[in-house]
């Protein structure tokens, strides 16, 4: 995380993409060199009564461009604030944060899995590895819930989207579907981004597999550092449960040592 | 003659800018973001005896301009401390002061003890965590409990002065600065964090897993400020003010209603370059004006 600064930046774009969600592109004057997938940004709001920075993944990066994309849901006063930030608009984020998803070199296969807003995290990994082979499954609740199918679609060999509702794509969870595919695909590592039921659904789903599943978390965030401790999960290591920090040791997990 | 330096209980600070126990780490973190020897101090996260998990998640939440947290003193103990970063931080230009808290009286004094070993060169008594169920706080509300902790701590660690940290919390917090005084505190700090809950209206439960947790941030300010000008009147000891601080000029006013020092806390949290900032807009200030702030603690003119 040699890059990591707090940087200002100019919005290009921020647009509604889907029902509460927003695609935001911000240009900064550098960006780091050794940026990656599943890395995200701590942004700064401009309004000292929303003193918190919001944690977003980088959905996706162009370093030639020296820009970022952020797709943010609208869920409370924060992101409807940021909902409104015009282009030419400046704002503070700190970046790169997190360790990010570093494949293993002997990977070509690459599942990417996404759940609900979980599917933002995935467009970097592409970008940041595009020597991989990456089959792209996504699940939404329905219709009006869709994102970045165009986008991922481009960087896949194929791409499967369903809703819980059937009311678009194939009808049915995800990691099922998955697990049907998984026998014809035979790939490397499934990296998977969504909500905890979804890791839950997708431990089940491809139990006696013997495929490596990574995933990247989300949690309240206060520094965004390491240093306040307040976003921790439980991880199983060396048999012991104990807490780790999403921002510093994640948001990117081995799904086998996160205790959901 | 301009001056920043000043001195907390027989120990010289650069400048008065120290960053807050629970905001900081042991600093590790945010000495990536700058050399952490430009501040005057740095509070540990708060160490207990025996290495502790903290609470469950969720810990933080927001609330206007200001956060609540329920961390739960989680930290590695203090035999990990004194083996580890107390050795690191005594190589650094920065005064270290180390925040101990136990659960009952015998864990404070055994934590004291070891202290003795410790390179810190001060102790600040936390006696006012809101966010542990057995103790901590239980020993920051009546000033009698804020009189035997303090006396207790003090006899137990006979190399470094202690600084005790003031809830909030109570009724009349000069009593409880007059009660540390008594104990034998070296200096007081305040405030901690103040008792709080965040509820989502949806669900009809609270946001912290803990239920509630300390509020901190900038809307505690105005709170903090009458709370050190309170207990400057009450006692005669050195006052660190905190609570809220995000500027130089909330500095200058902590300062003006009688601490001798400050801390910073949440506001690392938004600004990672926030405390060297401070140090750098109080510098100017200083210079510019020719001030020496010790000129400035209870300088606090009243109204009639």
């Amino acid at each position: 995380m040699s890059g990591m600064k707090d940087r200002t930046g100019e919005i290009l774009v921020n647009e509604k993409i889907a029902k509460d969600v927003y695609k935001m592109v911000v240009v900064f004057d550098d960006l780091p060199e050794d940026i990656k997938g599943a890395q995200f940004a701590h942004v700064k709001l401009n309004d000292a009564s929303h003193l918190l920075r919001r944690p977003f993944c980088v959905c996706d990066f162009d370093k030639q461009d020296r820009t970022i994309t952020m797709c943010y849901a609208v869920v409370g006063k924060g992101t409807e604030l940021l909902s409104h930030y015009k282009k030419g608009d400046k704002i503070n984020v700190l970046l790169p944060l997190g360790n990010g998803f570093t494949p293993d070199k002997s990977y070509k296969k690459i599942v990417l899995l996404g759940g609900g807003m979980g599917s933002a995290v995935l467009p970097a990994i592409a970008t940041a590895d595009p020597q991989l082979e990456y089959y792209t499954y996504l699940g939404f609740a329905n219709a009006d819930k869709v994102v970045l199918e165009e986008e991922l679609k481009k960087v896949s060999k194929q791409i499967t989207v369903a809703t819980d509702d059937g009311s678009y794509g194939k009808k049915g969870f995800v990691t099922d579907i998955l697990a049907k595919d998984m026998d014809a695909i035979k790939p490397d590592a499934v990296f998977c981004c969504g909500p905890e039921v979804m890791y839950k659904a997708l431990r089940r789903a491809l139990e006696g597999f013997n495929v490596p599943i990574i995933v990247s978390l989300e949690a309240r965030m206060g520094c965004g550092i390491g240093a306040c401790l307040v976003c921790n999960c439980k991880v199983k290591r060396n048999g012991k449960e104990e807490y780790a920090r999403v921002c510093i040791e994640g948001p990117v997990f081995k799904l086998d040592e996160v205790v959901l | 003659m301009s001056n920043l330096k000043v001195n907390v209980a027989g120990v010289e600070f650069k400048n008065p800018i120290i960053t807050a126990s629970g905001t900081f780490g042991f600093g590790r973190e945010y000495d990536r973001f700058y050399n952490i020897d430009v501040l005057g101090g740095l509070c540990t996260k708060g160490l207990t005896l025996k290495p502790r998990q903290g609470n469950p998640y969720p810990r933080i939440a927001e609330s206007p301009s200001g956060m609540l947290n329920s961390v739960g003193l989680q930290n590695p103990g203090v035999d990990h401390y004194l083996a580890t970063d107390d050795i690191l931080l005594s190589k650094r230009d920065v005064i270290v002061i180390a925040n101990v808290a136990g659960s009952c009286i015998e864990d404070y004094i055994a934590i004291a003890e070891k202290m003795n070993d410790s390179k810190a060169d001060m102790i600040e008594l936390n006696i006012s965590c809101p966010n542990v169920k057995e103790g901590g706080m239980a020993f920051g509300v009546l000033p009698k409990n804020v009189e035997a902790v303090t006396a207790a701590v003090k006899k137990a660690c006979k190399n470094k002065p202690v600084i005790t940290k003031l809830s909030p919390n109570v009724s009349c917090i000069a009593d409880n600065a007059r009660a540390a005084e008594q104990g034998g505190a070296d200096g007081i700090s305040l405030i901690n964090t103040l008792a709080g809950m965040a509820v989502n209206y949806k669900t009809k439960k609270p946001i912290l897993f803990n239920n509630t947790g300390g509020v901190s941030g900038a809307c505690v300010k105005p709170i903090a400020l009458k709370m050190v000008w309170d207990c400057f009147n009450a006692v005669k000891i050195p006052i660190i003010g905190l609570g809220g601080i995000t500027s130089y000029t909330d500095v200058l006013e902590f300062m003006i209603c009688g601490a001798r020092a400050v801390e910073i806390g949440t506001h690392n949290f938004t600004q990672p370059l926030g405390a060297k900032d401070i140090v750098e807009d109080l510098t100017k200030y200083v210079e510019e004006n020719d001030i020496d702030v010790n000129d400035l603690v209870g300088s606090l003119i009243l109204n009639a």
